[in-house]
């Protein structure tokens, strides 16, 4: 090996996932990236202690991977489709950014929004926000445009965690939920494979928790990597978690009933005590219209918030005068009417779903969930305090977790519901120790969820749904996915709120809508953008999508190779990646999955190598874009509000403002940015420029770990979760299905059920099966449930065509193949490693088998995100995908507008040596 | 007492994520397919009674090295500090050591192999071709432990001087340093802890201790 001359070690960080920001150094000799090493001058800062996971160290590759796009290219084949080769052929910066500006100009001139209403712009992004880390000032851009759709999703939206971060922020300001693993001694965790999600911080937390004698059990049909670390595993029916939960929740209610659980947080901080009236709405306060709730000092009905009161949690009672309110203000007047606390609610709702009864739905034996519903109890270790930075707080040292698919699609309303009904019923709901939400999305300011905490209706915090009501809802969709017409949970916050929209309805409805649809026919958005997202592969029914794709007007792709999705471009535009570019970035506090730090501040992902070929730093690009489509004034006037940095560039104490009139450089952006939030992290005590973090990498305060926890923060405002009895739910469901019948639409009736006061088992996994057969197949045709799993290596798939991933991959069981019982493989005369077809009634796909006994023998199971066909490397691992097979569908889709990856297969072996 | 370089690997925290495998990747610039080292996914039981347990493996740098006995070139040998060491200018590439090995640790590759088939700058940069057609193995990150004799460092304490793998363990299952040294960290941890050596029962004195908790993998005390 030759001596290298010039040896450095740049500090950076990887945000692959959105379990970031991690640290690293990237070793560089005489110019060209050798090695990726972790950072040690970030381990008393980082939870991890500054190292990155497997994915970073594939970095290298993807910085000199010759398949990479590294000038811009034009399609010079106006068709497009999968058959269609795009005859990309290169051309000059000048010319990709002078047609993007002129299209886009010719938008403007048009204006923004077409005659349906709808914004001609789309933009799309993949993974968990985890772009927005990547693409520079890109976002001040965006700002500056004005409307944009965001409802092409490339399975954010629907395919995440969808409904725990809808219902999580509307309980606990939770866009998502964790165990407080520092703390905690007990878990059930439910599919949540966080040793393979959570990054860094989680596998080094749960690591030492393992050794601290915490116990999880993890409940999912197959044996991932988490059920692996656990201490049991519970290999649950797929799709029946709700049931098991349920059957929980009736343990602790039923079987060690009220006087054994968290008596004062459930009078104090829920709606427990409110009465619920005959019709099932909250008996109010005749004249206030506050919720009653029963005083047993004196023996009356009062509203919820009477000083000096002792309210009653459980029971019935009569009350001598009350009002509730329906949908649309529909007041109903009782006098001398019965009302029976939510928490009564609860407990004669729950009565039905016994373990025994849960047992034959999830194939669980009861005496299992009776003696984990008792171990939770115990760890609860209610009536313990712990003190953090001299305050003393409730420690309730257990957690329920939920992973995908368990917490997206049918189903997971309940579950979401169940497992902060599960903390709330022991104290343990944003308590240390218990279930916390580690970030906001949909609520505002996203960097602080305590301060998106503000007092709202009824004793619980202010919401900001998409509204309902007969003069405010928009029966004119803003957007392609609808969010704001049919998903008022989903709020109508700006990017986010749009991306969690429906997403699966505006690719299907570009194709086709409902019969009784009576909105302006969606339109296709003139031009789409795209960065780090490729739909193709990671939606469902991945073909039929790449059909609706293709008939984009135009769309402009910043590509890293071509793939299946960019290879509808018409325009190719080669991004510098992620060690050839500079950003400045927010660090710790808390942020998504076990992202609560003892620290927050910034770090500065910096070029440590030049870019490869013509590709360009994106906030060149950006300004580039800016300046020739005439939004340069609005562009810097978004950066110096801090849109694409940390903080405002101009504070109390400082002012690193841009000329609105002169293209900066890219550097002269973060140089302002990094001063910026020195100053305003410091109190402006410190001024460090993009000089000073290129050397040292990043800047940190301490944080409080009383951040961590919600509870205090409610309690201080006087506030209360909203929870056991969903009455708003039920309400705003009724409120929204008058509005579609008023519109004569009932396509989104089914949807409308899931608005319920208390949810109830309806059967889950037959949703699927009642699809296959009003699809025209027979169920007995698929026996089996194919479910998917994520890969540390590959996580969402980005990497890919990363050669090195492929390789250490397959040293994981089953990450290679299509994974079955051996028992089963061996009565379908399926061997290790042969050939098999995965059959859905859309579509096979193929792959090879993998035999293990840590499957449920009624379960396949295929990794993550593969079938590509078109991105270099990629396409020649012959991996099989669950996208390829799973049905986008109306029926499939819940009330949030998610599904869940499960579809019902066949597998059989391959002849001998098919290709 | 000399000083003996070992590893201690915590099963109770290794989540076989492979971070260690492409670690070692990255600072051995090992070509695609020849892994230094890896971690196993073991399976042990029938459904629905199963475990799964991950396993680091590598050179163990044993005390008695089978392949050190079989080399007909004295081209394997032993340091004082218990490495197990190869000089490639003697190795003619006989593999008898990688037949003799128990623990499936060595490798020979007799032509380049790049990742995307011609070689990428990052490849060029770091290929040897002394390595070819001779063994390849674990070194325990030989030149960080000699930079140790130089600066002062400890191996297995300071980042600088203690192999990579070890320092990029997400789960923090990996430990290094002189097992000789009462006093040193690892050998504070293994008094401990309950740990096993794989294949004791060759006689091969291996210097990979792996910790458990005497069970089951990864369960509860």
């Amino acid at each position: 090996m030759s001596a290298a001359k010039n040896v450095k070690r740049v500090p950076t960080l990887c945000y692959n996932c959105v379990s970031g920001p991690d640290f690293m150094k990237v070793k560089v000799e005489d110019g060209i990236a050798t090695e990726i090493e972790p950072n040690f001058d970030a381990q008393d800062v980082h939870p991890a202690h500054g190292r990155v996971c497997v994915k970073a160290y594939g970095l290298v590759q993807k910085t000199y991977n010759p398949n990479r796009i590294l000038t811009p290219m034009k399609r010079t084949n106006p068709k497009k489709g999968r058959d269609e080769d795009p005859l990309f052929a290169p051309i000059s910066w000048d010319e990709a950014l002078d047609i993007v500006a002129a299209r886009l100009k010719s938008i403007r001139a048009k204006g923004q929004v077409d005659e349906s209403g709808l914004p001609r712009l789309a933009v799309s992004f993949g993974h968990g926000g985890t772009p927005a880390n990547y693409m520079g000032s890109f976002p001040a851009f965006l700002a500056a445009w004005g409307p944009i759709d965001y409802s092409f999703g490339s399975g954010q939206g629907v395919k995440c965690v969808h409904s725990e971060h809808l219902y999580g922020e509307f309980w606990h300001r939770a866009f998502t939920v964790a165990a407080d693993t520092p703390n905690t001694r007990y878990i059930i965790s439910l599919g949540a494979n966080v040793e393979v999600t959570g990054g860094p911080c989680a596998v080094t937390r749960h690591a030492d928790a393992r050794v601290r004698g915490y116990k999880r059990v993890h409940v999912e049909p197959h044996l991932s990597i988490t059920g692996a670390c656990s201490a049991e595993w519970v290999p649950i029916r797929p799709k029946t978690d709700p049931a098991f939960l349920f059957a929980l929740i009736h343990v602790l209610l039923h079987e060690h009933g009220l006087a054994k659980l968290d008596i004062a947080f459930l009078r104090d901080r829920t709606a427990s005590p409110y009465l619920v009236g005959p019709d099932g709405l909250y008996l109010r306060d005749f004249v206030s219209g506050k919720p009653l709730a029963w005083d047993e000092a004196t023996g009356q009905a009062v509203a919820f918030d009477t000083p000096g009161i002792v309210l009653a949690v459980d029971g019935r009672y009569r009350v001598a005068k009350a009002a509730t309110v329906d949908a649309d203000a529909a007041r109903c007047e009782y006098s001398n009417v019965e009302g029976a606390t939510a928490y009564r609610m609860l407990v004669d709702h729950v009565a039905r779903y016994t373990p025994e009864w849960a047992a034959g739905i999830c194939d669980v034996p009861a005496a299992t969930i009776r003696r984990i519903a008792g171990e939770y109890l115990e760890a609860a270790s209610i009536g313990a305090t712990i003190e953090i930075d001299g305050k003393t707080l409730a420690f309730r040292p257990v957690a329920v977790t939920l992973g995908k698919s368990v917490n997206n699609g049918w189903g997971a309303f309940e579950c979401c519901w169940s497992r902060t009904v599960l903390a709330a019923l022991v104290g343990a709901l944003e308590s240390p120790g218990g279930t916390l939400g580690t970030t906001v999305r949909v609520n505002r300011p996203q960097d602080n969820r305590h301060l998106s905490v503000k007092p709202g209706e009824d004793g619980f915090m202010a919401q900001h749904f998409n509204p309902t009501g007969s003069n405010s809802w928009r029966p004119v969709p803003e957007t392609r996915n609808l969010h704001s017409t049919l998903v008022p949970i989903v709020g109508r916050n700006g990017g986010w709120s749009q991306a969690l929209g429906p997403t699966q309805l505006a690719w299907m409805f570009q194709e086709n809508t409902p019969a009784d649809w009576t909105m302006p026919k969606p339109t296709y958005p003139e031009m789409w953008i795209v960065y780090r997202s490729n739909p193709s592969i990671s939606f469902w029914e991945s073909r039929r999508l790449v059909d609706a794709a293709a008939r984009f007007p135009f769309m402009v792709a910043f590509a890293y190779t071509v793939d299946e999705t960019n290879y509808m471009a018409d325009l190719l535009l080669p991004e510098a990646s992620d060690l050839e570019s500079t950003q400045v970035i927010r660090m710790g506090a808390t942020k998504y999955m076990e992202q609560f730090w003892d620290c927050h501040g910034v770090v500065l992902r910096q070029a440590a190598v030049a870019p490869q070929g013509e590709a360009r730093d994106f906030t060149w690009i950006t300004t580039e874009l800016a300046k020739r489509t005439g939004l340069l004034p609005e562009y810097i006037a978004a950066l110096n509000r801090g849109i694409a940095g940390v903080s405002a560039l101009k504070g109390k104490d400082y002012d690193y403002s841009l000329d609105p009139a002169t293209p900066p450089e890219p550097d002269q952006i973060w140089d302002s940015v990094c001063r910026a939030a020195t100053m305003t992290l410091s109190d402006g005590k410190e001024e460090h420029g993009l000089d000073w973090y290129k050397e040292h990498g990043f800047y940190a305060v301490p944080t409080s770990r009383l951040e961590w926890y919600l509870t205090p923060t409610m309690e201080k405002q006087g506030l209360r979760y909203e929870l056991p009895y969903q009455e708003r739910l039920l309400r705003i469901g009724r409120e929204l299905g008058n509005r579609l019948h008023e519109q004569k639409m009932h396509w989104w009736d089914e949807q409308l059920s899931e608005y319920v006061a208390l949810p109830v088992w309806d059967n889950v996994p037959a949703r699927w099966e009642r699809e296959l057969v009003n699809s025209g197949a027979r169920i007995e045709d698929f026996p089996f449930w194919l479910l998917t799993t994520k890969s540390m290596q590959y996580h969402a798939g980005g990497n890919a065509a990363i050669a090195m991933m492929h390789e250490i991959s397959e040293n994981v069981r089953g990450n290679t193949g299509v994974i079955i019982n051996a028992d089963t493989a061996a009565e379908l005369g399926i061997a290790e490693g042969d050939r098999v077809e995965v059959r859905s009634h859309v579509g096979a796909t193929y792959g090879k088998a993998s035999l293990t006994q840590g499957m449920r023998p009624d379960t396949l199971v295929i990794v993550g995100q593969f079938d590509h066909w078109a991105t270099p490397f990629a396409k020649d691992t012959e991996r099989a995908s669950l996208n390829t097979i799973a049905p986008m569908s109306l029926e499939l889709t819940d009330a949030t507008g998610s599904g869940a990856d499960i579809v019902r297969v066949a597998v059989r072996r391959m002849a001998r040596g098919a290709a | 007492m000399s000083t003996r370089f070992a590893m201690a690997i915590d099963l109770r925290r290794c989540v076989g994520c492979q971070t260690c495998t492409a670690a070692c990747k990255s600072a051995n610039a090992t070509p695609p397919g020849v892994q230094w080292r890896r971690v196993l996914d073991i399976e042990d039981g029938r459904f629905p009674d199963v475990s799964r347990t991950f396993l680091p493996v590598a050179c163990m740098h044993c005390a008695n090295p089978p392949c050190m006995h079989v080399c007909p070139t004295t081209a394997t040998k032993q340091r004082e500090d218990g490495l197990v060491t190869i000089d490639y200018d003697l190795c003619i590439g006989c593999s008898n050591c990688i037949m003799a090995c128990p623990y499936d640790a060595r490798s020979i590759e007799h032509t380049p192999h790049y990742a995307y088939g011609e070689p990428m700058q990052s490849e060029t940069a770091r290929f040897d071709p002394d390595r070819l057609s001779v063994a390849t193995k674990c070194t325990f990150c030989k030149d960080r432990l000699d930079l140790a004799a130089v600066t002062g460092q400890t191996p297995g304490v300071d980042p600088e001087v203690t192999p990579a793998c070890v320092n990029s363990c997400i789960s923090g299952a990996m430990h290094f340093g002189d097992v000789n040294d009462p006093d040193s960290n690892i050998s504070m941890l293994l008094g401990g802890t309950q740990h096993f050596r794989m294949h004791e029962e060759l006689g091969t004195d291996p210097s990979v201790y792996y910790i458990w908790d005497g069970a089951k993998n990864g369960a509860d005390a």
